[in-house]
């Protein structure tokens, strides 16, 4: 009975293991869709910038988006749909207005960038829980914020590009406030911070902040005109709808 | 110590030198090695460097634009690596995944940026509308289709093919480049490590720009170790043949030695003072210090000599130490005067490591100056000499050599001086053969190994030796990325230009696979939109960098790369004439522009190159004609002074031109040479002249002028054979200095001994002083 007790106080104490922890993340509610204005901001090692506008819509998690490209002048008009499947290599297609075609892209290289950004669709990709084995280091505090600490290493079932990555996570909101990328030399590559909203009952993310230190390159993207379970359509996510920016 | 009644000199300056050496020979020695070590303490911040672009002019265009390109696409100088088997064919399973192997251990360094090769390489394909971009090489095991099939996609895409397999197919090859600014020694030591350890069993050759700078500085260093044994050898050999006296030749070898130290050491403290490339040690410098053997050994030995010749005279070590010193302060001063002169006609040089070499060196000469007039005669006051030795009482071989050559010269003058003018003039015909070339490959003995490796690449590959153009404007314009392709076209018409890319070339490539792979679309799209579509579309998959080496971040600079074979002097003109001219009729005014790339950067040094050896030439004359005649107080003297040296100069050239050997970075340095050692001689002739002629009658004065410094300067020729050193160099072109050298100082004392004594014989009614009756 003794030990029974003690066990208990350290799991209260203690709290979750590695695992625990990362089921906790994955069982987190989300929007059943979303919208927004993404402004990304992409700066180079030597300080120069390059800034896309984008309306993007999604659903099932980003399972499903759509992306009509507004800024710069140049890229007004092309849009972007993807479609994850589970079974099946995901869809991709792409509207280029000056072609007026619609053309399929691969998305076979995951540690491929996404729109020459420093987030690969690996990165942009949620992690399958059964594809990583998760270790809990010592607690941290993050800008006076009580965070876990989780160490993720990719199975080979992962066909991760990573060695592993090291996650900050609010205790309270369960969201992920930092992360560290390591590359398969075990040498940091990505440093990643992200900051959330509260809309409806949601935690939803606002701003994330990548650096590829190795490049010594970064990415800044700000969702701007939030909207959650609005009532987007499945029926958006088709080839048709890349062809017209909607109002 | 017991003192000399008589004064030791007549003039104050000359008095106070010799009083340190006779009265306080102790306290002279430790000032001059504390002086010593100071200089030579700069040893520690001695620095190899072998960076071709470090020795052109900052300001100059290619220059400036290929820092710029280096600023904007990363390093442009890279290691090519082939390996594979004559004969057999490079895409095979086991070539493929060494090359996997090598890529990865290439790419897993600290030292490397980026690796090229069908490892690392991205294809492009459309499967039925499905634009993929991939890895070219998917796995490291692969089988032979799908080895083919890597064949198959490079057959298609020709200008990739030649970057990443030799012509024939046999070779495979990788291309890596550095990150910027990092030191190339440490960079080509670990690639080649790599590469060799992972390579095992195949034929591996390695080129490009990087691999030489990094490969040079531990060549230079072993050169210069061996070049410095042998020349100390040569010299001490000679030495010893001529003075005969174990202690006698230790005490000039000292002079020498410690010469040499302060020299490198000041070299090193101006590179840790000023931080100035100019004081980096290159290929041009390794010749430095066996100069600076032969410059401080020539003071050294007349110390010597003069000394042995006085000893003879007055059997006492004082008295004959106080008239050496008294009768050689000057012209030793003048010489080092006069050979600074020339060596400082280097300062004027555009090129980096000769503005260095002329100033170190003249530094060294002046400390030899320093240590012949002070410690050596110390040195020599210490030492208990022996007036009935062999050394002092027996005439060695070239006295005897000397009393013959003074008998034939003043005989026959006319015929001697009409001997020597014929020499020139057929040396001048050699002249007008004279080429200029800087082809780093020629510096490298034929059958080496690095001659091989080179030999190999320029035959074999698609060339190493770049051209790049770097473009201002809108990447994304098709009219300018049209007149890229037609550059490229222009560019490929030369046969030495094997392949060249640009952006232009991934615009075609992403237009024909968009438009379903349809050859008739590897075009450029007539519209920027379209243009712009086939970027952002390659964006949401590829990776961004996948351009870096041929357009900036924001499509506002973009460059041509061209690679050619090796190139020789009239190609590199004749290319990098038609290209700027054609540049000038397709890209508009307002287009900036710039051509640079290791052919232009050649083509500026053989301009440059021509330019500084000519004005060095005249510049050090006129001054030394300047310096002599002031000393001598004759405008006449003057130009004798010059008349052996100019025509050296004149023979040197002309054999430059029969033997076919040609002018370049290297040799440019062998008129300063001829000039700086050889004033030594006509300088220590005319003071020995106005000497004797205050005191000599007319008839007896050229022959009593050739016996006292007759001896000493052939002496002091054979000691310089020293330069003979150089040929056992692993670097041709310091070969050819060697040689030269050797034939300079020959023609050089002999000319001063012949023309100049014949002349001065001629003109002796207007050169010879008389103190007013």
């Amino acid at each position: 009975m003794r030990f029974t007790l003690l066990a208990l106080f350290i799991t209260m104490a203690w709290g979750q293991t590695g695992i625990d922890i990362a089921k906790m993340v994955d069982d987190k509610v989300l929007p059943k869709d979303m919208s927004n204005t993404t402004k990304m901001v992409l700066t180079n090692s030597k300080g120069k910038t390059r800034t896309n506008m984008m309306m993007s819509k999604s659903m099932d998690g980003n399972k499903k988006q759509i992306i009509w490209f507004m800024a710069p002048k140049d890229d007004r008009g092309v849009a972007f749909l993807k479609i994850e499947h589970d079974n099946k290599d995901d869809e991709m297609r792409m509207w280029l207005p000056a072609f007026k075609k619609v053309r399929r892209i691969s998305s076979k290289r995951k540690g491929d960038a996404f729109m020459g950004s420093d987030m690969s669709y690996e990165d942009l990709t949620n992690r399958d829980i059964a594809d990583y084995d998760y270790n809990r280091l010592d607690d941290e505090t993050i800008n006076g914020t009580l965070c876990y600490v989780l160490e993720s290493t990719p199975r080979t079932s992962a066909n991760s590009t990573y060695s592993k990555h090291l996650s900050w996570i609010d205790q309270s909101s369960l969201t992920i406030l930092q992360e560290h990328s390591f590359d398969k030399r075990g040498k940091l590559k990505k440093e990643k911070t992200f900051k959330y909203q509260k809309l409806k009952d949601y935690f939803v993310m606002d701003q994330v902040y990548v650096k590829d230190v190795q490049k010594n390159h970064s990415t800044e993207v700000t969702f701007e005109k939030l909207e959650v379970d609005s009532g987007v359509k499945s029926a958006l996510f088709q080839e048709k709808n890349l062809k017209r920016i909607p109002r | 110590m017991r003192k000399i009644e008589s004064k030791y000199s007549d003039h104050p300056i000359r008095r106070f030198f010799i009083r340190q050496s006779l009265d306080h020979p102790k306290r002279t020695i430790f000032v001059s090695l504390l002086v010593t070590v100071i200089m030579a303490s700069g040893l520690q911040f001695f620095t190899i460097d072998d960076d071709m672009l470090k020795m052109m002019p900052e300001d100059l265009p290619s220059r400036m634009s290929w820092d710029d390109i280096q600023d904007e696409f990363g390093s442009t100088e890279v290691i090519f690596i082939a390996f594979g088997h004559e004969g057999q064919d490079g895409f095979h399973p086991d070539a493929l995944a060494k090359m996997w192997d090598l890529s990865e251990a290439l790419e897993a360094s600290h030292w490397v940026d980026e690796v090229t090769s069908i490892s690392t390489y991205t294809r492009m394909d459309n499967y039925d509308g499905f634009m993929e971009i991939d890895d070219l090489q998917l796995d490291r095991i692969l089988s032979q289709d799908k080895a083919n099939d890597i064949r198959f996609y490079l057959d298609k895409n020709d200008k990739i093919k030649k970057q990443l397999v030799s012509q024939d197919g046999d070779y495979l090859v990788a291309i890596v480049q550095p990150f910027d600014s990092i030191e190339m020694v440490g960079f080509v030591s670990e690639v080649k490590a790599i590469a060799d350890s992972l390579l095992i069993g195949y034929d591996v050759h390695y080129g490009g720009q990087a691999y030489f700078t990094g490969i040079m500085p531990p060549m230079i260093r072993d050169d210069v170790r061996g070049l410095m044994v042998a020349g100390m050898i040569i010299m001490i050999i000679i030495l010893m043949l001529n003075l005969r006296n174990i202690a006698a030749v230790a005490m000039v070898i000292t002079v020498i030695i410690l010469s040499l130290g302060g020299m490198m050491g000041f070299m090193g403290w101006m590179f840790r003072l000023t931080g100035s490339g100019k004081f980096l040690f290159t290929l041009a410098n390794t010749s430095m210090p066996i100069i600076m053997l032969t410059i401080a050994n020539s003071d050294g030995v007349h110390v010597m000599t003069k000394f042995f010749k006085e000893f003879r005279v007055f059997k006492e070590k004082r008295h004959a130490i106080a008239s050496t010193m008294d009768s050689l302060l000057i012209p030793i001063f003048l010489t080092s005067i006069t050979t600074v002169a020339a060596f400082s006609a280097m300062t004027t040089s555009p090129l980096e490591p000769l503005i260095g070499y002329g100033i170190t060196i003249s530094a060294g000469i002046f400390f030899a100056w320093f240590l012949s007039s002070t410690l050596l005669p110390s040195l020599i006051n210490l030492k208990k000499w022996d007036p009935n030795s062999k050394a002092m009482t027996t005439k060695s071989i070239f006295e005897k050599i000397i009393d013959k050559l003074g008998k034939l010269v003043l005989t026959h003058p006319k015929y001697i001086f009409s001997t020597g003018l014929l020499i020139v003039i057929i040396g001048i015909g050699g002249l007008l053969k004279v080429s200029v070339d800087v082809d780093i490959s020629k510096f490298f003995k034929e059958g080496s190994e690095l001659r091989n490796s080179m030999d190999f690449l320029g035959e074999k590959m698609n060339g190493t030796i770049d051209l790049r153009v770097r473009l201002e404007g809108d990447m994304k314009d098709p009219v300018i990325l049209k007149n890229m392709t037609k550059l490229q076209n222009r560019l490929e018409e030369f046969p030495q230009v094997r392949t060249s890319y640009s952006i232009a070339n991934v615009v075609e490539q992403m237009h024909r696979t968009v438009m379903d792979d349809d050859p008739a679309y590897e075009t450029i799209p007539e519209s920027r939109d379209k243009v712009n579509n086939l970027f952002t579309m390659y964006s949401m998959s590829g990776d961004p960098d996948d351009f870096s080496t041929m357009v900036d971040y924001d499509y506002s600079v973009g460059l041509v790369t061209a690679f050619s074979t090796n190139l020789s002097t009239h190609e590199i003109f004749k290319i990098v004439d038609a290209t700027q001219k054609f540049m000038d009729t397709v890209f508009p005014v307002s287009m900036p522009t710039n051509f640079t790339g290791i052919i232009v950067i050649t083509r500026d040094l053989i301009n440059l190159l021509i330019e500084s050896t000519i004005f060095s030439i005249i510049f050090s004359l006129i001054i030394i004609g300047i310096i002599a005649s002031i000393f001598f107080k004759k405008i006449l003297w003057g130009a004798l002074a010059v008349i052996p040296l100019t025509s050296a100069v004149l023979i040197n050239f002309g054999f430059m031109g029969y033997f076919g050997i040609e002018l370049s970075h290297v040799t440019a340095i062998l008129s300063s040479i001829i000039i700086g050692v050889g004033v030594d001689f006509a300088v220590h002739y005319i003071a020995q002249f106005r000497r004797l002629s205050r005191t000599i009658g007319e008839d007896k004065l050229s022959r009593e002028v050739v016996d006292d410094v007759g001896y000493p300067i052939i002496l002091d020729a054979a000691s310089n054979m020293g330069f003979g050193a150089l040929l056992f160099s692993a670097f041709v072109p310091i070969q050819y200095i060697g040689g030269l050298m050797v034939f300079a100082m020959v023609s050089t004392s002999l000319g001063t001994l012949t023309v100049l004594s014949a002349l001065a014989e001629l003109l002796k009614k207007k050169l010879i002083e008389r103190k007013t009756q």
